[in-house]
């Protein structure tokens, strides 16, 4: 079983940190955990170091609670805020240079396919705004185009958030940044729409104005590339920090753009609608997920 | 931390809203009997987003005990 993997060695018991304790007695390895469990089980992330009211985190949060297997998962990452989370998590992850996650991805789903014949190991990407759209996007577009079976998850700050707030890629037009004070020049990067077109299984966009809803759809992104094709969802999670906001407000913010121009959307190709019939059709139980033991 | 969340436990329901609010992992923990929640506060950095998603208004934010002397 995998649980064995975190299982502590009795000898060992005495001085492993109370976290890991916690982790092996109330973790969420072997059961079927989602959002709405957040609050009731030792999670896979720890304290992260991010700002106070992150979105980022937030979204975060809700990805690793809602890993269909996370005992076989492994997590990618790039440089951006959301790298220096990457060390608190008790999960199998990999940091790689910046845009380079992609391609770093794609190798990894290779060989475990090939050395876990027969087990399910899921391998998702979590980047930035900047290493999925901008450094990137060449890796990304090529997974995609070669139909590499990761998932791909864009944490959408629209901006360079921890280099002091360059305008990236998916900057929104006319919006101004620490170090772009006159307001970005050109549109936003329609990267759902790429990716559609560069031939994903499932693409969708949403926010953390709806946590639940977020949980849902990675859950599908995740399940969709294990068995169809790339996957990609981009999730808008505002920046208190650069935007230089009251934290309190940033879930209000991203509501309010939920409203506006960053709706929920979902585009699924027919294959990947039968394989969610399946998987979903009873009542979303997610026990037919798991591996065998 | 300088200041921190706390729930005032009578007029919690339980109904978890502020923990699926809250960027910081295990500093909002459900109890499920009584249904109620508890902050951790050494992990809490105080951004108050769960005082703006509490339905009932039961979440403040407030200076621990130890750092309001100083
Ligand atoms: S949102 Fe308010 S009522 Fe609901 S669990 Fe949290 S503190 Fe209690």
């Amino acid at each position: 079983m995998s649980l064995d993997i975190t299982r502590i060695n009795p000898a060992f018991a005495d001085v492993m940190p109370q976290e890991y304790k916690d982790l092996v007695a109330d973790g969420p390895f072997g059961r079927q955990l989602g959002v709405r469990d957040l609050g009731t089980f030792q999670e896979l992330l720890e304290e992260h170091p991010l700002c106070a009211g992150c979105n980022l985190a937030l979204a975060f949060r809700a990805l690793v609670a809602s890993l269909p297997n996370p005992e076989d998962s492994v997590l990618v990452g790039s440089t951006g805020c959301n790298s220096i989370a990457f060390p608190q998590l008790a999960l199998h992850n990999v940091h790689s240079l910046f845009g380079n996650q992609n391609a770093v991805a794609s190798g990894l789903k290779r060989a475990l396919t090939l050395r876990f014949p027969g087990r399910v190991k899921d391998v998702v990407v979590v980047a930035g705004d900047g290493a999925t759209a901008d450094i990137g996007l060449d890796m990304t577009l090529h997974s995609w185009f070669r139909g590499e079976k990761i998932t791909t998850v864009m944490l959408d700050n629209e901006v360079y958030a921890n280099t002091g707030g360059q305008e990236s890629g998916m900057t929104a037009q006319g919006e101004v940044r620490n170090m772009a004070p006159t307001g970005k020049k050109f549109e936003k990067i329609r990267l759902p729409d790429l990716a559609v077109d560069a031939g994903c299984a499932y693409v969708a966009v949403a926010n953390t104005g709806n946590l639940a809803r977020l949980g849902k759809v990675f859950r599908r992104a995740v399940l969709v590339a294990r068995e169809v094709g790339p996957t990609y969802l981009q999730v808008y999670t505002p920046c208190p920090t650069n935007l230089k906001m009251n934290p309190a407000g940033s879930v209000g913010l991203a509501k309010e753009r939920g409203k506006k121009d960053y709706g929920f959307r979902e585009h699924l190709t027919p294959e990947a609608e039968q394989c969610l019939a399946a998987r979903e059709g009873t009542a979303g139980s997610g026990e037919e997920e798991k591996n065998a033991p | 931390m300088y200041v921190t969340a706390s729930v005032d436990d009578e007029r919690c329901n339980g109904c978890r809203l502020c923990i699926l609010a809250c960027p910081e992992p295990n500093t909002i923990v459900h109890f499920p009997a009584p249904q109620k929640v508890r902050v951790v506060a050494a992990r809490c950095k105080g951004c108050g987003l769960c005082v703006e998603h509490c339905p009932r208004g039961c979440v403040s934010l407030e200076r621990p005990p130890a750092a309001a002397g100083a």
